[in-house]
């Protein structure tokens, strides 16, 4: 029996993008994943539109033209980027701060029942909730003006 | 087809004793590092040796007013002058090497202000000699040996390995046979040395504070391989186990100034034993909280009928208990969901430890029914009967004990092996054959299968519970005797389920009823046996000790019939019996 | 609640669904052993202590890594409790899992006391005089019990099986942190490495699972913080600690010619 040649029972990049029945924090590292993936298309796709201008007249205005062919689509997508770069960036320093400072984990201390690890304690869910609240705020505020055009707002 | 796998030496069971042999073997100067089978039927860290709470014991400083003869003292004392002296001499003087040892290789001992090794009262000891480690040593110092072991290559693990039978043929060990969890296949493990230390016997009985893996198993083997097994009828019942479902709470508890408290909310101990109070020897406190029990001063559980006393630790406040007691607190809050510090716990005596076993001599090597040594083959640990415990042991001496044999025993098999040995290749002996046909098709493939085995097992619990408890009498006793041969005959008729080659756990299951059914009788027959009440083992109707008659070991040996009684004697160097007061 | 049912996920993936009757206080390792005891023996499942010690019967109980002895079925507050093999590991039949990689990350990180010098470590006549403050730094890693929660939480070990896993990291921490360890150069190859510290991303459900409240993503962090300072910064070790990233408690300098005997303070009286 050679276990080695049978899948491991749910693993893979799937299974690691499941946040359900764990911590709030493993939905950050979800949605950071998720995030990091859209703005590094982001990047490739802007990279791109921008090469177009040093293509010549034509081929610029045509990639212009391809871009507002999407109507709204347009909007909401720069609308989304806007929200993945907000919440990358802020959810990034809270990640800088724990890995590289160690700040955030609270220190070594004695397992007391019910046990409650302090690397998830106090400190943690204040700095995971004020980035929410920040990133929610300033995302809608860019909704206000990004989504003007479409009527919605 | 028998896989036929060779070494030098097997150790069976890796809890305490098993991974103390294990570094002891191999950190041995020798020219070739020994090859090693560490062989366990869990996984190596899984031994029940993890849930050992409250300390152990050692002279650590006899500067402070502790010293060696003392610790003897109360041992002999503790085990109702049951106990080889010569024996428990030797023990006392190895185990402060032990403590110091184990902090060497990184235990996390509790510390007291100065920075060296703290210890606190422990029952029945005449000195704060248990060395603790919060309330979780046994699992510390699993962990400490496990990591210890990580550094060694040359040995193999052999986890989920069950072992089924030993192979002695003249005088000497020759191999053992054991099923591979993992693939279902049938394995013989040669080697020219064996250690059994796979723990007690505390799952013969329903109401246990021990893992459901505590069946006895080596204890088992050794008595289906002819070899016979010493005192068995004294077990040790820990007074306090969570009710409902005997988890132990660690005599720490009390050590630290818990309180026992019957329905009336009275200290009973005082009644029973005025000047140690709650830091008497177990024994002691398991009969007298029956005792209350049994006088109507108990309370009663609603869900599963069980009586119980109460263990009020209120009054040590919060921050001790968090500090010296954070399992206890963890367990108390997590199965019963009350909280040391604002509620007093309920507790009953609860099965813990077998004080009989493989009968060894000073150095760990098992003996025969002529006190005659088998070549090749070691007990350590519970498993063993040095016998250090006599009628009743000590709290904190059974993790000394072992890992002093640990010790002992790994250093005397080094020296054995560097002995001349005959070549152990060749074909496999015919027992080999005679067990796979045992198991596989005897239980596998049994014809009859109109029983259950965990009916069987069920049963066997309710009996011992209620028949080979803390206070045992005749009647009940011949009883119990009669009710396990009758399992015992049911057992012909259990057929394991063959649904599957791995893990296949109905069929070990179906060898460890078949063992325990064994034991269980060598325990209740023994018990019939011994017209006295000595240490663990209290009758009603012989309610006093009988030197006369009865200071002498018990030795029972396998025969078609059932066990055959007879009897060793104790070695007695140092100290008369005496009247044994609290 | 007077019944419940177990959904069980069986070799070949197949579920099975068994009910039984409910008990006050029944935990789900107490709904498994009635279902093989009176109901199907064929159904495979590791136990042994039933008190939450001896890490046996870690599975996946509605969707969270949990160690079964200790999850009482009420307070799930539903009556099907869905039961799962751990995920991330090999299984090899019904609820038991393959946990020898797992195993095999610990035994990689040298989790034990490293000291240069042999003869001085096995001694046996006079312990390390160790303070409880010092203690304290590292206590709470040792706690593990090995269940493998941990690893199969990790998202990381989820998408590389070749990480070390936040056990074993946890437990190359507890070393390095203890004053009485030798071994930091042993260890940090292994933690600055493709597939140490640097794979740790912080889900912390590492430590939302534990068991026994070890932290490992406490443990795993400290860790990188460690090996900064020592490879970035190039500090080195300070008077009286072991690690760079925690004061010291004056105790003399890890590495000064220490008495012959008992490192690292003066002969215990």
């Amino acid at each position: 029996m050679n276990l080695a040649k049978t899948p491991r029972f749910k693993a893979g990049l799937l299974s690691s993008l499941v946040p359900f029945g764990f911590n709030v924090e493993r939905w950050g590292y979800v949605i950071h994943r998720v995030t990091g993936v859209i703005l590094i298309g982001y990047l490739a796709a802007h990279l791109f539109e921008t090469f177009q201008l040093s293509m010549g007249q034509t081929a610029w205005l045509g990639t212009m033209a391809a871009l507002h062919s999407l109507g709204p689509l347009e909007m909401v997508g720069l609308w989304l980027v806007a929200g993945s770069a907000l919440y990358h960036g802020a959810n990034g320093i809270r990640l800088i701060l724990n890995e590289m400072f160690g700040m955030l984990m609270g220190k070594p201390i004695m397992p007391v029942y019910p046990y409650s690890p302090t690397s998830l304690g106090r400190n943690q869910k204040i700095a995971v909730w004020m980035i929410t609240a920040v990133v929610l705020a300033l995302w809608l505020w860019a909704g206000l003006y990004l989504l003007a055009g479409l009527g919605v707002v | 087809m028998v896989e036929v796998i060779d070494h030098d030496v097997v150790i069976v069971g890796s809890g305490l004793a098993g991974l103390r042999t294990a570094v002891e073997v191999m950190s041995a100067q020798l020219g070739k590092t020994p090859s090693l089978a560490l062989v366990s039927k869990l996984a190596l860290m899984r031994s029940h040796s993890v849930a050992a709470e409250g300390g152990t014991a050692a002279v650590l400083y006899p500067e402070e007013g502790d010293s060696l003869e003392l610790h003897a003292w109360d041992t002999i004392k503790g085990s109702d002058f049951l106990a080889d002296q010569d024996a428990v001499w030797k023990f006392v003087t190895l185990c402060p090497e032990e403590m110091r040892q184990l902090e060497r290789w990184g235990m996390p001992w509790s510390r007291k202000e100065d920075g060296r090794i703290a210890q606190r009262p422990f029952g029945g000891h005449s000195f704060d000699r248990a060395t603790y480690a919060q309330d979780k040593v046994g699992f510390f110092e699993m962990r400490t040996l496990y990591d210890k072991l990580q550094e060694f290559d040359g040995w193999s693990r052999f986890e989920e390995t069950f072992v089924t039978s030993l192979v002695i043929e003249g005088g000497a060990f020759k191999g053992c046979t054991a099923i591979d969890m993992k693939n279902g296949r049938f394995v013989y493990l040669r080697a020219r040395a064996c250690v059994i230390a796979t723990g007690g016997a505390g799952q013969l009985w329903k109401f246990t504070a021990t893992s459901v893996s505590t069946t006895g198993d080596g204890i088992g083997l050794a008595y289906r391989a002819g070899i016979p097994i010493e005192d068995m009828e004294f077990m040790q019942f820990h007074p306090t186990g969570l009710i409902p479902t005997g988890i132990l709470i660690t005599e720490g508890a009390r050590g630290e100034g818990g309180h026992l408290l019957n329905s009336k909310g009275e200290r009973f101990m005082e009644r029973y034993a005025p000047s140690k109070m709650e830091l008497s020897p177990r024994d002691v406190v398991s009969r007298s909280i029956m005792k209350e029990i049994a006088e109507g001063r108990g309370f009663k559980d609603e869900d599963s009928g069980l009586s119980y006393v109460r263990l009020d630790l209120r009054h040590l406040g919060r921050e001790k208990i968090d500090s010296k007691l954070p399992f206890i607190k963890e367990l108390s809050m997590k199965f019963v969901g009350l909280d040391p510090v604002s509620d007093p716990i309920p507790i009953k005596p609860t099965a813990h430890y077998t004080m009989g076993g493989v009968p060894v001599d000073g150095n760990g090597r098992v003996l025969d029914e002529s006190s005659r040594e088998v070549k090749g083959l070691w007990a350590a640990g519970e498993t063993a009967c040095v016998s250090i415990h006599g009628a009743n042991r000590l709290g904190s001496n059974s993790t000394a004990e072992c890992l002093v044999y640990g010790r002992l025993v790994g250093r005397d098999v080094v020296k054995f092996l560097t002995t001349k040995q005959e070549d152990p290749s060749g074909t496999a002996s015919p027992d080999v054959a005679r067990e796979e046909t045992r198991v596989f098709d005897g239980l596998l493939r049994n014809e009859r299968s109109e029983e259950d085995v965990y009916a069987i097992k069920a049963r066997l619990k309710e009996v011992m519970d209620r028949s080979v408890y803390v206070f045992r009498e005749g009647a009940g006793l011949a009883d119990a005797v009669k009710e396990v041969r009758a399992l015992k005959e049911r057992f012909k008729g259990v057929k394991a389920n063959d649904g599957g080659r791995q893990f296949n756990y109905n069929l070990q299951d179906v060898l460890e009823v078949g063992a325990m059914l064994e034991l269980a009788e060598v325990v209740a027959q023994g018990a019939l046996n011994r017209t006295e009440s000595r240490g663990g083992h209290s009758r009603l109707d012989y309610p006093k000790r009988d030197d006369a008659n009865w200071l002498k070991h018990t030795l029972a040996r396998r025969t078609e019939n059932g066990p055959q009684f007879s009897f060793s004697p104790v070695r007695i160097t140092m100290w008369k019996p005496v009247e044994r007061k609290y | 609640m007077d019944k419940m049912t177990l959904e069980v996920l069986r070799t070949g993936g197949r579920k099975a669904r068994y009910e039984l009757k409910y008990r006050k206080g029944m935990t789900v390792l107490d709904a498994l052993v009635e279902v093989r005891e009176k109901q199907d023996p064929s159904l495979a499942y590791r136990h042994s202590c039933r008190m939450g010690i001896c890490g046996s019967c870690g599975m996946n109980i509605q969707g969270t890594p949990r160690l079964a002895c200790q999850t009482q079925v009420s307070s799930l507050g539903k009556e099907t409790i869905k039961v799962e093999p751990l995920h991330g590991m090999h299984v090899i039949r019904d609820l038991v899992v393959d946990i020898d990689p797992f195993l095999a990350m610990h035994t990689v990180v040298r989790p034990y006391l490293v000291r240069r010098d042999l003869n001085e470590r096995d001694r046996s006549d006079r312990e390390y005089r160790v303070l409880s403050e010092e203690v304290a730094r590292f206590l709470q890693f040792d706690y593990c019990i090995m269940c493998g929660l941990c690893y199969s939480a990790c998202p990381t070990v989820a998408l590389d099986p070749d990480y070390l896993g936040p056990q074993a990291i946890a437990q190359a921490y507890r070393y390095m942190a203890d004053p009485r360890d030798e071994g930091w150069k042993e260890r940090v190859d292994l933690l600055d490495s493709a597939h140490g510290v640097w794979r740790c991303h912080v889900a912390g459900s590492c430590s939302f699972v534990c068991p026994k409240d070890v932290d490992p993503a406490k443990a795993i962090q400290m860790a990188r913080v460690e090996v900064l300072k020592r490879r970035v910064l190039r500090k080195m070790a300070r008077a009286g600690s072991p690690l760079v990233s925690v004061a010291p408690s004056g105790v003399p300098k890890q590495g000064t010619k220490a008495p012959p005997f008992d490192f690292p303070r003066e002969e215990a009286k």
